[in-house]
């Protein structure tokens, strides 16, 4: 008996002692390469300058983890990286921490990666890609991915209307930079809902980012849409897929802090690391993504720059509007749940 | 003395109540989720709690409602601010950033509608005000009008003017759960009828195999199906290199492949029930109904069959509860129109928090449980009482 009272007192005092810094700073990925590559060019570095041991976790999207831990107090990640719409729609209620960017600097950064919540990282080209050897000739922009008669075969996307849409007014010829002007009218979203009609019995649904490169080495689908790193990555690994650089609709995953967090205090460092134009440079060689601060360009070699989002390849692509989403999610993920079940 | 006289059972009493006791909490635990879901999908947060002037103001006089929106603009703090405009937002796209762009210079905005409409001139729609009218309670009938495609029309009625998506997805659900409940009672009662009569080395190594795969996790089964089904997969490659088919058959991102999968995977809710009821049958009932003169078949109709149906009845209502509930495995092996409830349920909860309407889908669902789940009991009532008339 008195055993266990003693063990108990024990267990609690050791609980009081550590309720401030119980555990270590947590910082939250998308997991695999993208991940591995993250700790390589900034975790360590990160670790090393504030002496953390920081721990890792997954973040599968969405913001729900980030809202309980709100709303229980109990927070239990740092560091988290998220999807503009995510941040925007936190930003806002508060789930995450407001940034300094006056002791974070801004030099180099593109104008887009400064955001009042979080800072924009890496830049990725969402298109599609295609078997080089199921084609005599290769498809050309997103005109042929909605051309069934040229390129016949299934086609892999996801279920959901973001970039799904504005991908269906690049083939339907609108301007990289009219399409939200011709998405936010009902005939826009309509003319986008046309272009899908065309090939809407040979969808596929991917729902991770493998999948499209499974899909595509395997002859399963013809074509499919992708983050451009996935097929680079599998084109080095000597799968014979192609990503096509053409009107590409450009994102960024966006660092963030979880409000409220043990170890805002190293928000700076933490940013200031993965700002670093030569910590940015290693991560895009390792992962064939784009950086945020324009400084990296000149440090990246030639042969890794030309399968990157930025550098050449972004003058014809279109940057994704995350405030139009945020407003419009719910209205359009409606319209095409309706419109893939009839 | 006299009180032990009057109630000899009083200690059979107390032990009966300190046995029920555990039951009786756990149901009181299990209750109180399933009322909070409930208030969820019924109560409008913030904006409701928000909106005090707003309600209270005179709806004759725009300048009067006017200046109550923005006087509860202004007493919001930002959070309440964000949440209440993603509330409104579900009603009316973009109401999100017009009511954060409003609410952010509130301060700066004359309190009356021309100041307003000369902000924002989409102020000056009617829209935006019967949506606030809408939404300005504590309860809210947003997220349920949502789920069932009931919508109020130009006149401010009350009719079937929404999209009924959702209640086509809750069809579809219930569907798919019957359908997979077939499948599986069909194979699953000769593999039960295998173990219950089979010699001990075949029901042995049934047995194994069914709990084997009940073991096995739920996604690696599933991504198993999708290599053996796809086009280029296991199946495919062996029907034509036998000279069966011509070209690849689809057989997995549709329904084919969802029903496979999702029986593969309740395949051992439904044999282990069956199993053991089987397993009370004596053979000696066998003999006897052939010493009596009937057929091998007469003698399975009549006198095996009946018997079991007790298992096929908790079997196949639990594959059926179970596949209600299913998402992974058709997000996984379905197409478009074959993703269930669930799916959407998750989807509001992950990207869009929009917890209130993942909590009138559940409502949804539980109530059509709910319902089937009496109507079977009525049926069995009824059926068992004329039995017993007869």
């Amino acid at each position: 008996m008195k055993a266990i009272q003693i063990l108990f007192t024990c267990a609690a005092v050791a609980c009081a002692a550590g309720s401030a810094n119980a555990r270590d700073v947590t910082i939250a990925g998308w997991g695999g390469n993208y991940q591995d590559a993250q700790r390589e060019a900034y975790f360590n570095v990160f670790a090393q300058k504030t002496g953390l041991k920081p721990i890792e976790t997954t973040y599968l999207g969405g913001l729900a983890e980030i809202k309980a831990m709100a709303d229980t107090g109990n927070v239990t990640w740092d560091f988290v990286i998220a999807g503009g719409n995510e941040l925007q729609l936190g930003c806002d209620e508060g789930l995450f921490e407001k940034l300094d960017w006056d002791a974070i600097g801004t030099d180099g950064l593109l104008p887009e990666a400064v955001q009042p919540c979080g800072a924009g990282n890496v830049v990725i080209g969402n298109g599609f890609a295609y078997n080089t050897e199921a084609f005599p000739q290769a498809p050309q922009d997103w005109k042929d991915f909605f051309d069934r008669e040229k390129f016949p075969g299934k086609r892999g996307a996801r279920n959901t209307p973001v970039m799904n849409l504005e991908f269906a007014l690049l083939a339907d010829g609108v301007a990289p930079d009219k399409l939200y002007d011709v998405l936010g009218t009902p005939e826009g979203v309509d003319r986008a809902f046309a272009q899908w009609d065309k090939i809407k019995d040979l969808l596929q649904y991917w729902e991770s980012g493998s999948q499209p490169v499974e899909w595509l080495a395997s002859n399963n689908v013809a074509l499919s849409t992708t983050y451009n790193g996935r097929i680079i990555m599998a084109k080095r690994e000597g799968k014979p897929l192609e990503f096509v650089w053409k009107n590409h609709l450009v994102n960024m995953d966006v660092w963030a802090v979880v409000a409220n967090s043990p170890y805002k205090q190293f928000a700076t460092e933490f940013f200031k690391t993965i700002n670093d134009p030569a910590n940015q440079a290693k991560f895009s060689s390792l992962m064939p993504y784009g950086p945020s601060n324009t400084k990296a360009a000149s440090l990246i070699p030639a042969d890794i720059q030309k399968d990157l989002p930025t550098g050449d390849n972004i003058k014809d692509a279109a940057f994704m509007s995350d405030a139009f989403w945020v407003d419009h999610m719910d209205e359009l993920t409606e319209r095409w749940n309706r419109w893939a079940t009839q | 003395m006299s009180a032990t006289i009057r109630n000899p059972n009083a200690g059979r009493l107390a032990a009966v109540i300190l046995l029920v006791l555990p039951l009786a909490v756990y149901t009181l635990l299990y209750l109180v989720p399933i009322g909070s879901m409930i208030s969820l999908s019924l109560d409008n947060g913030e904006l409701g709690r928000s909106l005090r002037h707003f309600s209270a103001s005179d709806a004759a006089d725009p300048d009067a409602r006017a200046a109550a929106l923005l006087a509860d603009m202004k007493a919001m703090n930002g959070r309440q601010q964000a949440e209440s405009a993603r509330a409104l937002n579900q009603e009316m796209p973009g109401f999100r950033s017009l009511f954060i762009n409003t609410a952010r210079k509130a301060d700066e905005i004359a309190p009356a509608m021309s100041g307003l409409t000369g902000f924002d001139k989409r102020w000056a729609d009617p829209r935006y005000w019967e949506i606030l009218d809408h939404n300005a309670g504590t309860l809210t009938s947003r997220h349920f009008r949502r789920a069932t495609g009931l919508d109020f029309n130009e006149e401010g009625r009350l009719g079937p003017y929404g999209d009924d998506i959702y209640l086509q997805v809750m069809i579809r659900t219930l569907v798919i759960a019957v359908q997979v409940t077939m499948v599986t009672l069909v194979i699953g009662y000769p593999l039960a009828y295998a173990v219950a009569n089979g010699s001990r080395g075949f029901s042995n190594f049934v047995l194994i195999s069914i709990l084997l795969s009940f073991w096995t996790s739920i996604l690696v089964r599933t991504t198993a199906w999708v290599i053996l089904l796809q086009t280029s997969g296991l199946v495919n490659t062996a029907l034509l290199a036998l000279g069966v088919i011509d070209e690849p058959l689809q057989l997995i991102f549709n329904r084919f492949g969802t029903i496979v999968s999702m029986t593969h995977v309740l395949l051992p809710f439904a044999i282990i029930p069956m199993m053991n009821v089987m397993l009370t049958i004596p053979k000696s009932q066998a003999d006897a109904s052939r010493v009596l003169g009937a057929g091998p078949f007469e003698t399975f109709v009549r006198v095996y069959f009946p018997q079991t149906l007790r298992g096929v009845m908790v079997g196949g209502s639990t594959v059926f509860i179970l596949a209600l509930g299913f998402y992974i495995t058709p997000a996984l092996t379905g197409g478009p129109s074959d993703q269930m409830l669930s799916y959407y349920i998750a989807d509001f909860v992950k990207k869009t928090l929009n917890w209130g309407m993942a909590a009138a889908l559940s409502v949804m669902l539980l109530a059509a449980v709910l319902v089937l789940v009496g109507m079977a009991g009525a049926l069995n009532w009824v059926t068992s009482r004329r039995r017993e008339v007869a």
